[in-house]
């Protein structure tokens, strides 16, 4: 019997009410609120560019869920000379790209070159220190040296900026890599992007080089992996709950509750989760420029509060500015860590000569401490006002300008503001230190306009220890430094929490620059 | 009527050029930084100004506008500032998620409202006719949002008849077709009332008319005499609506797409202005003024063929 | 043409059987009681009542408000008084932030309002300038009508997300787009109203009396078309309070911690799971609203002007 369009529209229809399609459980959907700008490693350092990456691509060395242990992953060994300054790895020779070319040494250091090209313009290239020449010995060894040791190097190049990727196709796409089509060696290969709608992935048969931490090396054990963009927060958690979303770290706070209720949705979390949410002061100018007012500050914002009614108690509240988990990070900071106390903050505001006046408010000299921030629309906006609602209370008006993202990143460059929000991850305390404490970094990222030379002393010392006790150290030293002039007010640090449908194994959740599904190997559907 | 569409035509021109010339403008003073949202948050003032230079922003206005007017010239609409995609392409993608919009919205709401305005005129006074006419003021008053997050509410997330995410296929496939129903539903809400108003009136005009009157004295059953005389008439002045109404639609197509996470133009537009997009902005633009240059020239025709006073 | 004025001088009484002295005589009596058939329309009633009733709310918020609408507290999310889990305190709940959803209506209808107020003012004066110049002058008419049909060409809401990311956020873009939108309409119908009247015999008499074109334009053209100008207005009310509400909602508008109806919908859209009363009120208070406005100058085009009925 032929089937009319009209027949056939009608089976569709019937077969489309069962929402839940046996036929495609080997595929997978993925919900994520934004999209990237484009898809070519060393540009994109979106955390949306990222997570797709990590799975169309591979870097020399992966990183383990503790976000502390380096695995082999395109290496399978290296040395690292007694100054530090040469690393030779040894790359395995079964790798292939996708289009089934065989990868060797060669791709490996020409994209590392590419990364640290001038003409490439990459954002992150100071992650790769300071080069002085990436060469392949051989089709299987790669010598990477340094002019300056770099203690966190093998950490950055797991990142996905340094992902390999076939020299041959970006010479033939040109402009359109990362754009049009995309040749790396992950477990899955690129098949199309709409951008701000999705990005769809398929397996990537020959795939079984994966990382050592990992049960499964490869292949894959889904077919095809659809990463779907839903921009409505509370759509994402109805997606997964109505079965029309399989994974999302993308929940909003409000929807853990409800996922965790639901009998077919699992949510989990990972303890080293190294995001960090916060509001910082240009320290330049007039009306925070006092360190006390800078303190006074802190210690008027509940951030436990925050955490408990804004974020529905899934965060952590922050008082350090990066958490206490991260690698280097120097536990006799927490005695000097500014929590909340508005009886102190107001003494301080005293101190510092801004008296209450008739109208409730801070003033000193004829001037009434009303700083501006500038904040992006959304959550950022929610923070904001609560925070501008404790401030209140000790004589401070906070005004408030919410803007959009894109407009933002132009304006907080700019000297126009006293304060700023920013969230960034980080895998250690000399990653989030050498972004955002370096006086160079001035006036982006370094939008605080900290400009101390024994920071950046302690900063060099940091980044080309040798050991790791030097280096913490440094570190130490730094951040004390940072905390004691109250450059920041912290508000919370945010772990990774993914939902997931119960018809998916297990899997543990990773922290590396936001990317929680890592590289997929371990996403799969119970049968 | 060909030198009628001719003339018309004629005149688009100046007007098109008009919307070319503020597109441009528009979006030359929008303060976003399109080289900083490339950069990221983490990159350093040294890069930042790399790219700037990359992507020519540094140049003079003039020269920018120059370079645009060139390009147009050969229908070259450049690549998005932000992913590098050709601009050409990103709208060829989103064209066709917002014409199944907005054709999904009319083709059901287009009749059922002419139904119910000739209805209501029919039974002009009674009951039907003051509740058909009350939906209608209710229709308008409701806000867009309002409706498809309810539509969601209900049929998506209560009863889960309906998917709401995205656009899984085109129409014609059966994912495709299940995950236009709520959003063509949303948007078609908004169009049933003032179609249903205006063919009411329309219609109880063209009743009184002398050929109507003619028609019914010649002892035509009432049910000839409306569809084969007074409809033809009545339509002209709805036919007119709707080509107003597209515009209107086309803003509710925005938030019905930003809602339902509908790939279309509306959606691509407000992205492109909020991240300070130029290329792909400017070419939404045209687009828009394109389309709704077409539509008022197919009104146009359209009243010219149904309204024999204007043919020639 | 219905037109309402009285001021018409004695030299058009000679001619008899022409529409504007046959209008004169007729709306003598209607224009005298148009405000009485006008609140005998239940209808209509109700719609001024409940305008009138949203109108002093809003004007009244300070006094009639129980919470400052700006301060968080701790009992977010609180559902209506009449829920389970409702408080006295809050009779309409509390939103995301623990603020008082009825003090915030109040204020936020006072928003809403404002910016309808001001972008139909803006609109239909600009509007009908232009479009009764146009009529009036034939040189610049075109001119005026071309950049109409460009204006017309942009829907109102890109329009106003081109004007908010030129201007940033806030409500002046937001009147200043919706005004510009309902310029060309407002031009047009003053336009097509004006040239209606100008054919009218008492225009050619009074030239041939040797008035100006400018003493015609204001004793005449102004006048004649006011009520029709009037009527369109309001019936545009309506329909700019709803698109300023989606405006909002779509993120342009009023700055934080200020509330309108539009973005306290908008706001509420993360926990339509949860709470969907944070954002259904300011939705069904914003139906209300353009429902009454609707409705209200529906029956004040009917009352004043029939033949004007669509």
């Amino acid at each position: 019997m032929t089937l009319t369009p009209l027949k056939r529209t009608g089976f569709g229809v019937a077969a489309a009410f069962a929402l839940a399609l046996p036929a495609a459980a080997q595929e997978l959907t993925i919900i994520r609120a934004q999209d990237s700008n484009h898809y070519d490693p060393p540009r994109t350092t979106a955390q949306s560019g990222a997570e797709i990456i990590f799975m169309m691509s591979d870097t020399i060395v992966g990183l383990a869920e503790d976000m502390k242990t380096i695995e082999p992953l395109l290496a399978s060994s290296w040395d690292v000379s007694d100054d530090a300054l040469t690393y030779t790895f040894k790359i395995r020779d079964d790798v292939s790209f996708c289009d089934g070319k065989a990868m060797t040494a060669e791709d490996v250091a020409w994209s590392l070159n590419r990364w640290q090209d001038p003409e490439t313009k990459s954002p992150v290239r100071w992650r790769m220190g300071d080069v002085k020449s990436i060469t392949a010995l051989d089709a299987t060894t790669v010598v990477y040296e340094l002019n300056a040791p770099h203690s966190e190097l093998l950490y950055q190049l797991a990142q996905s900026f340094g992902s390999i990727i076939d020299k041959d196709t970006f010479e033939a796409l040109g402009k359109d890599f990362g754009v049009t089509g995309f040749n790396g060696t992950g477990p899955f290969c690129w098949e199309s992007w709409t951008p701000r709608d999705k990005v769809v992935l398929t397996r990537h048969e020959a795939y079984n080089w994966g990382p050592a931490n990992y049960e499964n090396a490869g292949p894959a054990q889904v077919e095809k992996v659809t990463w779907q963009i839903v921009p409505e927060a509370a759509t994402r958690t109805v997606a997964l709950l109505t079965g029309q979303g399989d994974i999302s770290p993308y929940v909003p706070f409000i929807g853990y509750s409800t996922l965790r209720a639901s009998p077919n949705i699992k949510v989990i979390k990972s303890e080293n989760a190294f995001w960090t949410n916060y509001m910082g002061f240009k320290i330049t100018k007039d009306l925070v420029g006092d360190v006390k007012v800078r303190q006074a500050i802190n210690l008027a914002v509940n951030q436990e509060a925050m955490a408990e009614d804004l974020f529905f108690g899934e965060v952590e509240p922050a008082y350090s500015y990066v958490s206490s988990g991260a690698l280097d990070y120097d536990t006799s900071l927490d005695d000097s860590l500014l929590k909340y106390d508005p009886e102190r903050a107001a003494a301080l505001l005293d101190e510092a000569g801004w008296i209450l006046n008739s109208d409730g408010k801070r003033e000193k000299d004829g001037k009434v401490m009303e700083p501006l921030t500038i904040t992006f629309t959304g959550e950022w906006q929610q923070t904001s006002e609560a925070v501008q609602a404790d401030l209140l209370k000790v004589g401070i008006e906070l005004q408030i300008e919410p803007m959009d993202s894109t407009v933002y990143w132009g304006k907080s460059a700019t000297d126009e503001f006293e304060m700023y929000v920013m969230g960034y991850p980080y895998i250690s305390a000399g990653d989030a230190l050498n972004l955002y404490f370096r006086s160079a970094n001035i006036p982006t990222p370094n939008r605080m306009n900290w400009s101390d030379p024994e920071t950046d002393e302690l900063l060099v010392t940091g980044s080309q220890a040798t050991n790791e006790t030097d280096r913490a150290a440094a570190y130490a030293k730094v951040m004390q430094k940072v905390h004691d002039s109250a450059v920041w007010l912290p508000i919370y640090h945010r772990p990774m929490q993914i939902g997931y449908s119960t018809k998916l194994a297990p899997f543990v959740a990773h922290n590396i620059y936001g990317a929680g599904l890592y590289k997929g190997l371990q996403l799969a559907f119970t049968e | 009527m060909i030198s009628a569409v001719l003339h018309r035509l004629a005149l688009s021109v100046p007007v098109l050029l008009g919307v070319l010339l503020f597109g441009f403008l528009l979006v030359q003073i929008v303060p976003g930084d399109p080289a900083m949202v490339v950069a990221g948050p983490t990159a350093t003032a040294d890069v930042v100004a790399a790219i700037r230079e990359e992507m020519g922003l540094d140049r003079p206005v003039l020269v920018q506008f120059w370079s645009y007017l060139q390009r147009m010239a050969v229908g070259d609409l450049g690549r998005s500032m932000i992913s590098n995609k050709s601009v050409t392409a990103e709208l060829g993608a989103a064209i066709w998620p917002t014409l199944e919009l907005m054709v999904g919205a009319m083709i059901w709401s287009v009749p059922v409202g002419v139904a119910m305005g000739t209805l209501a005129a029919v039974v002009r006074g009674s009951f039907i006719d003051r509740s058909i006419m009350a939906m209608s003021v209710a229709g308008v008053s409701l806000p867009i949002f309002f409706i498809s997050l309810m539509a969601i509410q209900f049929l998506g997330v209560k009863w889960q008849i309906f998917p709401f995410i995205g656009r899984p296929g085109p129409w014609y496939t059966a994912e495709g077709f299940m995950a236009l129903f709520l959003p063509a539903l949303s948007l078609g809400l908004i169009l049933i009332g003032p179609v249903a108003r205006m063919t009411r009136s329309s219609v109880l005009e063209v009743l009184k008319l002398d050929h109507v009157r003619t028609a019914r004295a010649k002892g035509l059953s009432e049910t000839r005499v409306i569809l084969a005389h007074g409809l033809r008439n009545a339509l002209i002045p709805v036919v007119t609506l709707i080509g107003l109404q597209v515009g209107y639609l086309l803003g509710g197509a925005v938030v019905t797409e930003t809602i339902f996470s509908w790939p279309g133009l509306g959606r691509l537009a407000v992205g492109a202005i909020m991240s300070s997009d130029f290329t792909v902005a400017q070419g939404t633009i045209m687009i828009f003024a394109l389309g709704f240059i077409t539509v008022n020239l197919v009104v146009d025709i359209l009243y010219s063929l149904l309204d024999p006073r204007v043919r020639k | 043409m219905t037109v309402t004025t009285t001021n018409i001088p004695s030299t058009t009484k000679a001619s008899n059987g022409i529409k504007g002295d046959v209008s004169q005589e007729i709306t003598a009596p209607v224009r005298a009681h148009w405000m009485r058939r006008l609140l005998r329309d239940r209808a209509a009633f109700l719609a001024l009542l409940t305008l009138t009733i949203v109108i002093l709310g809003a004007i009244f918020a300070p006094m009639l408000a129980t919470h400052d609408p700006a301060s968080n507290s701790r009992s977010v999310m609180t559902p209506p008084a009449w829920m389970a889990m409702g408080k006295a305190e809050h009779w309409l709940g509390t939103d995301g932030q623990g603020r008082d959803i009825y003090s915030r209506l109040l204020y936020g209808a006072r928003l809403t309002l404002l910016i309808g107020f001001l972008a139909v003012g803006l609109g239909g004066f600009f509007g009908s300038l232009l479009g009764l110049l146009s009529a009036f002058n034939e040189k610049i008419d075109p001119w005026i009508m071309r950049t109409m049909d460009v204006l017309l060409s942009f829907p109102a809401i890109l329009l106003a997300l081109a004007l908010v990311a030129v201007m940033g956020q806030g409500i002046v873009p937001i009147v200043i787009a919706l005004g510009i939108s309902s310029i060309p309409d407002c031009a047009r119908v003053a336009r097509g109203i004006a040239i209606g009247v100008m054919k009218q015999e008492f225009i050619e008499a009074g030239r041939a009396v040797g008035l100006s074109n400018l003493q015609l334009f204001n004793r005449y053209l102004v006048r004649n078309a006011i009520s029709s100008i009037m009527i369109f207005i309001s019936l545009r009310f309506g329909q700019t309070i709803l698109i300023g509400a989606t405006l909002s909602f779509l993120g342009l508008g009023a700055r934080p911690p200020a509330s309108e109806l539009g973005m306290m919908a908008s706001q509420g859209r993360d926990f339509l799971l949860f709470a969907p009363h944070i954002a259904v009120i300011p939705s069904i208070l914003i139906f209300i609203i353009v429902l009454s406005a609707n409705v209200a100058g529906d029956a004040l085009r009917d009352v004043l002007d029939p033949r004007l009925q669509a």
